[in-house]
Formats: C-alpha cells, structure tokens, sequence
C-alpha cells in the first residue's frame, strides 16, 4: 500500500503536525479498496432478510415453504435454525437475531434467506409470510412509562424502564431558591440516521479449517465476535472477522448489524460464500439511530452570571433494544450541565423501551442532545440578566483543578476558557454587529456561540484498553498491526505517524495490517473519542520497545559501545561513531521472530471518584476523567417569511490537545459541525406507529454540497501529557456545537428560540408569528 | 431477455451480451468486477454509483446496461494511468484531504471529472451545484471543494492534457 | 429487481404497436430514471419496457423563427434546457425550474417528456410550461392531438395520455413583449429535493410601464395536479405590477391552492409560501423585464 505521492517529506519520516496524506488515499482515489460491500467471489450466494413489518406482535407461525421452492433458493432459515443463544446486544442480551417470541419494532427480522442470485432471493423474501397477533404498540418515551402501557419485555424487571440515573450535588435542586434569576425549558431532539454512504454490509464463509469467517463492515470486530459466536453457539475461536476501512460508521456499525445472519447463512449453504447488503430502506429501518430525546431543564444564576444550580430531567427513546442505550444515557447525564461549575445540580435521566426504530451509538453518544439544551439555557440566563454570552460562559467556565457540573475534579487539560477567548478574537465575533446590520429585506442575521465539552473513553469500569502490535519482517519492513477499525476518522494514517516518527521511517517504508480478529489484537472499539488516545498510546510503546531491540542488536553487530550510539534512518540504522549504515534487512535477519514483533498493552487512566448516580450508571461509564473542549459561533440569517435559516459561516475552535496531522483534524471537525448543520436544520427520522415516513434520501434529508457553510477550525494546542504526543480525542466534540449555536443565532436574530428539532422553516415561522402575536396582544 | 451491446470502457472496447434489466452498475460491479463505482441508495439520491457516459456524469445505478451500446463509458478504475499515475483531480483529493471514508470519493471525483472537462473553470457556486447530487457524510464537503479548487487552479492546460490521455483507447 | 424486457422500436408506429400488443405489461420509457426508481423497489412491475429512445428520433430544442413558438422535443433532457442559452435568456422561468431539478446526473438522463408523463404533483418541469401556455403535443397511432399542458394532468400519476400515446413534443407559443417569468422551488435544502412548494409567475406588461397585460401563477404541489391560480391571475390584469398588488396576487393565489399536510410539511405553511413566493417571483419578473429592456 505504497503512496505513489508526495508524503509531505519525501522519502523522510513523517512528523507530527504534519498533514501527511492518508494511508488509504491512494486506494480510495483509484476506486481499488476493497470495502466489505466490495467481496463477491467464486460460487458466491445471496442472503437477505425478512422483516417483520409491524411494530409489536406476538409471533406465531413462520411459513416458509413458498419461499422455499422458489427456483434458485437453497435455504429459509427461522429462529428454530439458531442453535446459540439467539440474542444478541453489547451489555444486555435483549435482541433477538430471528425474532421467535415477538417483533418489538417494524425492523426486526424474522426469516433470513439464501439464495442463488438477487433476484430468486428478492422473490423468495416476498413469499415468507408469519401469523402474528397483534400487540398495542407504543410509540412515545413517556407513555412507555406509564401505568399501562404495553410492555415490551415482559421479563424485564423494570418494565419498558431500560436504565434510569439520579444524581445531585450540593443541595440539589433545593438551590433554586438561593438564585436571583431561574430559567426553564424543555427541548426536543430528533431521531437523527447515520446515513453513511456505505450500508450495512458483509461477506462470510465456512472456511475449509470449519472456521466461520465473516468480512463486515464494522467499528467492532473483536465485540463482534463475541456476540456472533454466543448467538449462534460457536466457540469464540471458531469465528474470525475482518474489518475492511468501512463507508462511513459514525457509531452506527458499533455493534452487531448483519454479522450474525451472515454467520447463520454461512452456516447453512453449503460451504458457498455468503454476501449481504442492506439497501436503504432496509438500513433506516433495521439500522440504529440517534436516540430521540425530551430534555427539562432549569437552571439558576446570581446576578452577576455566576451558576449556582442546574435542574435537568430527561427521557430518551431506545426504541426496542438496549443496544447501547444505557451508556448514552450515561453520557448524556455526565454532559448535561456542560464544562461549567455549578455547585448545585440534580440530574435525572430515563432510558425507555418503545416500538420505535433502534436507538444506539451515533456520533456524539447522547451529548448533542444535552449540549443543545445547556447551551440554550446558558443563553437564556444572559438573556435574562442581559450579559453577554461570551462573557457569562467565560465567568463559568471550567479550569483545570475545578469541578466540572457532576463535581468530578478535572485532572487533565481544560482548554475551555482558551477555545472561548479565542473565539471572542475571531474576527468573525469581532464583525459580527456590522456583519448583522448588513442583512437585505426581510432577513435577519443572528450570532450564535456554543460551548462544548466531550469525554473520551469508556468511563471508570469497562477497561478501556488497546493493545498494540509492530513488527519488523525478516525482509527488514515495518508492518503496524491496527486494532481499531478506520471508518474515515484517519486513525490508520496517524497510526503511521505516530510508529514512522519513533521508528524513523517514511510511510511508504511501512504497511499498516487492518483490524482482523485472527492477526491484529483486540483494542477495543472505533468509538467514544478514543481510537487515536487509547491505540496511539500503545502504540507508542510497541515501537519504542521494538526500535530499543533494533538498536541493541545493531549496536551488537556494529561493535558500538551502546546503543545510544546508533540511530534509526530511513530503511536502516546508522552508527554515529563510525557513520556505518546497515539496513533494516540485514538486521532483521539477526532477530528471531519474537524479537522481530512487539506488542504493547495500554490502558487509558480512569477516575478514582466514586460518585453514586444510582444502579448501574456506573457500570455504563460515569465518570470519564479526559476531556476535549470547544467553543462554536454561528453566522445565521432568517427569511422572516418563510422561516428559513442559512447557516453563512461556522467557527469551531477545539482544545483536542496537539494536533498530529491537521487535514485529519480539521475534517474531523468540518464533517461533525456538516452532521451537526443536519441535526439542527433539516434531518428528522419520522415515523408514526413504528412505521417510518422518511425511508430514503429523498424524504429523509441530510445536507448537500450546496447546504453547508464555510467551517473555519481552530485548534488551540494545548499538550495533553497523557495523549501520545500530547493529542486528545476530536472524533465527536464537533457534532454538540451546531445546533445550539445555531438556535442561539436564531434568538439573536429574530428574538424567537426553537425548543423542537430539526429547526425546519415552518417551525421557525410559526415562531415568530407566536412572537407577533404576543407581542400585539 | 438479452441483448447484445458493443461499447468502450475505460478505453477498452467492449462486447458483451447484457441482460435486459441489468443497470450499468450491476454490469459493471458484479459482471465484470469493477468494484471501484459505488452503490449507495441504488434511487439515484447520492451519486455513489456516478459514472461518466460520453462526456456526462450519470447514476449507473439507474442506468441500464442496454444503454451504453455505441458509448464511451469512463470509471474510476480508468481514470487513472495505466501505470499507475493518477488524473490531477484523484491527485489533488488525496493532498487536500478530499477523502475520508473514500465511500463517495469515486462518485465525486466523476461528477467533478464531468464538471471540469464541460467548464474548466467554474465558480465556487458552478462546483456546490454541480456537486450537489453526490453526497459526502463525512468531510463536511470543505475539502472536496478544495481539492477541485486545487485542479482549477493549476490551470485548463494540464487538466486537457491528462483528459485526453485517460480516454484514449488502449486497444 | 423484477426482470423485464428492454425493446427498443424505431418508429413511433411501431412504438404504438408494441405497447397494444403487450397490453398493461408494457411501458414506455424515456430517460428511465424515475421508471427504474420504481421498477427496482416494486412499485410497478413491467414485464416490458418500451424504449422511444429511436422511436422519437434525436431530441429537438429550437424556436420556428416564422411562429416565434419554441419546440422542446419530448425527449430534451433537464441539462440540455438548464444548459441552453436560449431558455435561460428568453425562457428564465423554465431555466429556474429545470436546473434544481434532481441531480446534474439526473438531468444528464430525465428527460422534459419523461417529467411529464410522470405527472407527480410536484412536477418541476409542469409548472413553468403550465405558466407559458405551452401545448403538449401527442401521437396517437391514428394521428397526432394536442393537449393544453393545464390539462394534461389528472391525478397524481395520471395524465390525459390513453394507453399507447406518446408525448411527442411541447410547444410553446410566442410571449407577449415585454414579458418574463420566474420559478421558485422551494424545499428543505438546496438540491436534489422534492419541492415542499412550487411556485412559477410569467407576466407580461404593457410596452413602458408596469401595466399587466398578461398573467400566469401556477403552481406545483398546491394540488393533486399542478394548477393555476386564475384568480390570482385576474385579478393582475390590468394592474400595475407593485409589491401590492402582488401581494394580493400571492393572498389569492394562496386561497386558491388546495394544499394538504405530508411528512415533508404541513399545509398552513405550504399555504403561506404559495402568498411568499408568488410575491417574490412576480418581484423578480419585474427585475428581468428591466434587465432585458436595459
């Protein structure tokens, strides 16, 4: 995988702080990488998925038979073919992989079927049809709770109560009446679809050895392994995945999506190539989505901007399956009050079953939800107490050594005051009265800023560790064994980096080995803001381990008194003392396999305080001890006929520790605020009864070429002694700023503020003819 | 039914017989293993699949294979030299981070192929409309267009160069 | 995807026989990329499709310099229009219409006839030619008939065309001098989006002064067909065309249009755009009369 071009030090190591081009480019460019969507092969089946269609019913017999005497099929599979446990789920076991006893939401799939070709399969897909009976489903977070409603999981202890968590601080909420001033508001958040480019794919096969092996496009091959094998009683070794750079995941491909009915079909044709693809539709049904959240808030200040208490009561809709609902929830009442000290807060947080599609890991991981409310509420209080923005989030804002909202001590960088005082030196933030007074007829402009906090890992129990792998060939190459999956976010390039800048070696004098449960080592998941910190960092201590053997066995043969004495260059090593260089080749023929491959185990610090925010929160990682900042600022105009909103400009300044290559940096910011710009304005998966409206890109719209504005990224480089190189986690912080800084924008403009999302044109007008009409009444 | 077609691919001449209700990205990806075009929503609602036909970007994935008798259909896989060399525009993708996930990147390197030969030198606004069929979930779009900005500004002579090169039948 | 069969006829004679012979299993296409939408998700299930590609000979735009009128073969795709400096000098409203139409690769293939035929309510092709009284020309097998475009649809997916006919050709007659039009599509992004509103003005005025002489208002997605507000357009004649009187233009306009609530928005706002854009596009007319004057 050699880059045909310019390195940016050609022929040299790579630095770090360098935009060197990315590992994949060259393949992705040429249209030669292969994606998991991208595996046919000899002899190759089709299999494809039955879905129940109805948002909860009672199961009863699947017929099959049609289907299977369809020319070209070989095989309907149900629930009764499962031979392990049938379930699968990251922490609880709660889907089902072929619904036996009930269909809890439309996605769910019911009979899975092999066959020749597309089309014999699409035929025989039809003609599976099941007797059900009808259950009253339920479709809102809130009744799910109510007495009565129905239940989805009749054994689960708490009813369609998935996870809840209290927490509070100080006096709690009794410290409103301490306040001088109060606000209040609740908001809405939408369920917000992935929509990566690539859909849920994969290939699998039962190998001649007996062993199943499954190339799928995912963000978690070792979990996924794990899920495959106990859902379909395998021994975990009996399995192997690989992890091609998938399209585009975004939390969406964290966790088990065709994987399992892969294996199943592989199981069952006949030793053939197994292939899956879900079309669209199919991937904004059975897909996972952005939870849909209810957020109260109040909160309460001093007259002069201080933050004295926080109020927040909050649902989210998981839809039928836990997936990763709980840890979400976890998140988002970890975030809820924001980078800010408030002495007083109490938290309250719901995770509900419904028959609605599946809530689960995207992008963000419940903050977005949070941070739109918060930073909404920040700007009410200043509002009410007519302060600056800026200037009320500066007096708030954590420091290094505070306690953050959930009282946890903040122990690393806190680079937020930094992000927002750069912000108030942009010269957008500077302009932006002139800019405002420029706006045409019947248009008004607005500011709006943002700030935003994100923590990175997995939180205080689940270990968040990665285990790192570097070897040197006997032909004297460098091979970087990647443990956490690239889905776009460039992890696999600063892989590159980080090892070619300790080895010393250019990236075309290296290849990097993609996640595969049988040759890379299990480091966890591509998610939580973690990759680069969490694998960077063991990383860095397998190629300073493996670079202290190579130098001690060249100092060996080179005669040198030690090993201080020899350098790694480019292909080789060089004795200072005598200017002698020997290649790698040739030294690598003097090691011994195990000498040739180093592995380093890192396991990324978590925090001592134990704080009690009720069963299982902890479990499900509150709190996290490493955070990123950031401070956003919105350009808005408002068509004050039509409601529309332009987003004109975008500013986002990021405290993510240093930055190793800053193309990747800055599209890591650039794509979160385009997803956020999507959150905010326009993307909204509808759906009534369980039954979704919005089924392709044409009814469910997410920003185009022409939608999104010029996004200016800053980086404040503060170092982060505990990143390798002093780097923090920037894959997610940028995806909470877009829409509160717009929605503050919009206030800023036109004095109305939007509690329900996205902030569609009518939802805007209606605004502001409630406003009018307020006004001249 | 099947019918049998004659055209250039990637400079290639081609003839084939082709199934009535193929699209030319099934044609394409799944007959003759080219798997560099994309099938993103298979409803011509994201550009994955784009392709050049005579001179113009279309949606394989509503394209059928039939259609392309008597035309001169451009890939990504022929984008490039044989030799490996890339086309200024894949170039300048991958030194202005054009490129993440690499998904859509086919697609959007076509469809700005289609747009630089038709207008070598269209404006911020000429390159969002014409892009705007080809959706990025990844890069926030930004430096997309400053990959194309990058080509434009190297001129109209070497892009005409590289043009002509790509298309010329290797046969 | 179901299978069918790809025929390609050369004659429009043949064409017509073709599709008698094969009955409600056959359809014709065009472009193709709206039929295989709904071929490959199973919403029709032809076992022929009937190509006019040949049938229709080589597609045609051009203006008869004799009658004034403009020719738009039914075969012209979106980007040939968008491309056009004819349309976009002396047709502006169509230009508007066609180039937010899909994607650049879909207009590359849909064609106008294609648009047309297809006849959803929010036909962004329907709606300028509806303003320009252009005429749809139709061949069927006995001979050829011409359609009023107003009239040419029925329902959503319905048209006028029995089994067999072909959209053939739109003509659309010489405008009144001084005389432009404008179209607003209006949806939740810049581009490839079905338009929550759409909304095309076409007025012509007195020689020197801002008289209405002639006015059209139709509109796309206001009703199960593409309609015009002939109130609103009765009530301009004769008038001088301000931010008034258009305003009243756009009120009744919005009276007349008979919206309804979806998924993509509610019909008191589709409403309120309907009176927005009727104003805003008849401002916009008023521009481009003085820019081709100047």
């Amino acid at each position: 995988m050699t880059l045909p071009i310019n390195n940016g030090n050609e022929g040299g190591p790579p630095g770090i702080g360098v935009s060197i081009p990315r590992a994949d480019a060259y393949m992705k460019v040429s249209g030669r990488e292969k994606y998991a969507s991208d595996y046919y092969g000899e002899d190759l089946v089709w299999c494809g998925v039955k879905r129940a269609g109805v948002p909860h019913v009672v199961i009863g017999e699947i017929h099959t038979r049609a289907a299977s005497e369809t020319p070209g099929v070989l095989a309907v599979l149900t629930h009764s073919d499962v031979r392990g446990t049938n379930r699968q789920g990251v922490l609880q076991k709660d889907q089902p992989v072929l619904a036996d006893d009930k269909a809890r939401h439309c996605g769910d799939a019911v009979a899975l079927v092999i066959a020749e070709d597309r089309h014999s399969l699409n035929k025989a897909l039809d003609l599976v049809s099941f007797d059900y009976e009808l259950l009253p489903g339920v479709f809102d977070a809130e009744e799910a709770l109510e007495e009565g409603a129905p239940i989805l999981h009749e054994n689960h202890p708490q009813g369609n109560l998935l996870l809840s968590g209290e927490y509070r601080t100080g006096a709690g909420a009794s410290a409103m009446a301490e306040c001088d001033v109060v606000v209040e508001g609740s908001f809405r958040t939408p369920r917000q679809e992935h929509a990566y480019l690539e859909t849920e794919a994969g290939w699998a096969q039962v190998q001649d050895d007996g062993r199943l092996f499954i190339v799928c496009s995912t963000q978690t091959p070792f979990r996924d392994r794990s899920e495959v094998a106990e859902a379909l009683g395998l021994d975990l070794h009996d399995v192997r995945i690989k992890a091609p750079y998938p399209g585009g995941a975004f939390g969406g491909k964290d966790g088990v999506t065709v994987q399992t009915l892969l294996g199943l079909a592989a199981l069952n044709s006949g030793g053939r190539p197994v292939r899956m693809q879900w079309d669209r539709e199919e991937s904004f049904l059975a897909g996972t989505k952005r939870h849909p959240a209810r957020l109260y808030y109040r909160l309460g200040a001093k007259r002069d901007g201080t933050l004295h208490c926080l109020d927040v009561h909050m649902v989210l809709d998981t839809g039928p399956y836990d997936h990763l609902g709980g840890v979400v929830l976890a998140l988002g009442l970890e975030h809820a009050g924001g980078a800010y000290r408030v002495p007083h807060v109490n938290l309250k947080g719901k995770c509900v079953y419904t028959n609605n599609p599946v809530g689960g890991a995207f992008r963000g991981f419940g903050v977005p939800q949070v941070t739109a409310a918060i930073e909404q509420m920040i700007d009410m209080t200043a509002e009410k107490l007519q302060m600056d923005p800026l200037e009320t989030r500066l007096r708030n804002a954590v420091r290094r050594g505070d306690k953050n909202s959930i009282g946890k001590t903040l122990v690393n960088s806190t680079g937020l005051r930094e992000c927002l005082k750069a912000l108030g030196e942009h010269p957008l933030w500077k302009s932006r009265a002139e800019w405002k007074a420029g706006a045409g007829a019947f248009k008004r402009r607005g500011a709006g800023v943002a700030a935003l906090t994100h923590a990175s890992g997995y939180g205080p129990v689940v270990p968040d560790v990665a285990n790192a792998k570097v070897e040197l060939t006997r032909e004297g190459k460098f091979l970087i064994y990647s443990g956490v999956v690239d889905m776009g976010q460039g992890n696999a390039t600063t892989n590159l980096q980080i090892a070619g800048s300790i080895l010393c070696q250019p990236t075309d004098g290296m290849e990097l080995v993609l996640p595969d449960t049988d040759r890379t080592l299990p480091s966890g998941s591509a998610s939580a803001s973690r990759c680069t910190y969490t694998f960077g960092n063991a990383l860095i201590g397998a190629a300073e381990n493996l670079k202290t053997r190579i130098l001690q066995r060249a100092a060996d043969l080179l005669m040198a008194r030690s090993r201080d004495e020899i350098v790694l260059i480019p292909g080789g090593v060089r004795h200072l003392v005598s200017g002698k260089d020997l290649p790698l080749s040739v030294i690598a023929g003097f090691m011994d396999e195990a000498e040739r491959i180093s592995v380093h185990h890192f396991k990324a610090p978590t925090a001592p305080e134990n704080f009690d925010a009720g069963p299982g929160i902890r479990m499900h990682g509150f709190p996290h001890t490493l955070f990123s900042y950031a401070a956003h600022l919105a350009l808005v105009e408002v068509d004050e006929l039509t409601g529309e909103i332009t987003v004109c400009r975008y500013v986002a300044i990021s405290d993510c520790g240093t930055v190793v290559n800053p193309q990747i940096y800055e599209q890591q910011i650039q794509g979160a605020v385009a997803q956020g710009i999507g959150f905010a304005l326009c993307e909204d998966l509808v759906s009534t009864q369980g039954l979704i409206l919005t089924q392709d890109f044409a009814g469910y719209v997410i920003p185009t070429a022409a939608d999104v504005p010029e996004i200016d990224s800053v980086p404040v480089e503060i170092f982060e002694p505990s990143g390798p190189f002093g780097l923090k986690g920037v894959g997610e912080i940028a995806m909470n700023g877009p829409l509160p800084a717009i929605s503050n924008a919009v206030a800023d403009a036109c004095g109305v503020r939007i509690f329900e999302y996205p902030m569609t044109p009518e939802r805007v007008l209606a605004a502001i003819r409630d406003a009018c009409k307020r006004i001249s009444e | 039914m099947a019918t049998e077609v004659r055209f250039k691919l990637n400079g290639n001449r081609m003839q084939m017989t082709v199934e009535d209700h193929w699209t030319l990205l099934h044609l394409l990806r799944e007959e003759l293993g080219l798997t560099g075009t994309k099938e993103g929503c298979g409803s011509g609602e994201c550009g994955a699949c784009t392709v050049v036909v005579d001179g113009l970007a279309v949606n394989s994935c509503l394209y059928l294979a039939v259609d392309v008798a008597g035309k001169d259909v451009l890939t990504i896989e022929g984008l490039a030299g044989k030799d490996g060399t890339l086309h200024p525009l894949q170039k300048s993708f991958v030194e202005n981070g054009g490129i993440q996930c690499g998904f859509c990147t086919p697609g959007m390197i076509l469809a700005s192929k289609a747009l630089l030969d038709e207008n070598p030198r269209p404006s911020e606004a000429e390159i969002k409309h014409a892009l705007a069929g080809n959706l990025c979930r990844c890069t926030g779009y930004v430096p997309i267009f400053a990959s194309i900005q990058a080509v434009i500004d190297q001129g109209i002579e070497e892009v005409d160069v590289v043009v002509r090169q790509s298309e010329s039948p290797s046969d | 995807m179901r299978k069918f069969a790809y025929l390609v006829p050369k004659t429009l004679d043949q064409a017509v026989s073709l599709h008698q012979s094969h009955g409600n299993r056959a359809m014709y296409v065009a472009g193709g990329t709206d039929v295989m939408v709904k071929v490959k998700s199973g919403k029709i299930t032809p076992d022929y499709l009937i190509s006019l590609k040949h049938a229709l000979g080589s597609p045609q735009l051009r203006v008869n310099s004799d009658t004034g009128e403009l020719h738009i073969g039914s075969l012209v795709t979106h980007r040939t229009l968008e491309t056009s400096s004819t349309i976009k000098r002396h047709y502006p409203i169509l230009h508007d219409a066609v180039q937010h139409i899909g994607s650049v690769q879909i207009r590359n293939v849909a064609t106008i006839g294609g648009n047309l035929v297809n006849a959803v309510p929010s036909a962004d092709g329907a709606i300028p030619l509806i303003a320009l009284d252009a005429v749809a020309k139709v061949y069927a097998g006995t001979g050829e008939r011409t359609v009023d475009l107003i009239h040419f649809f029925e329902g959503p997916g319905q048209t006028v065309l029995a089994p067999g006919e072909i959209l053939t050709e739109i003509v659309v007659p010489k405008q009144p001098a001084p005389s432009a039009g404008a179209y607003q599509k209006y949806g939740r992004r810049e581009a490839m989006e079905l338009p929550l509103i759409g909304v095309g003005v076409q007025l012509s005025l007195e020689q020197g002064s801002n008289r209405c002489t002639k006015a059209r208002i139709a509109l796309g997605v206001a009703a199960p067909t593409p309609m015009r507000s002939l109130a609103a357009e009765h009530y301009l004649v004769g008038k001088e065309i301000t931010e008034e009187t258009l305003g009243e233009a756009g009120k009744l306009a919005a009276d007349e249009s008979r919206v309804r609530d979806s998924v993509r928005g509610l019909a008191w706002y589709r409403r309120e755009m309907v009176e927005v854009f009727v104003k805003r596009m008849g401002m916009k007319c008023l521009e481009r009369i003085k820019e081709m004057g100047a």
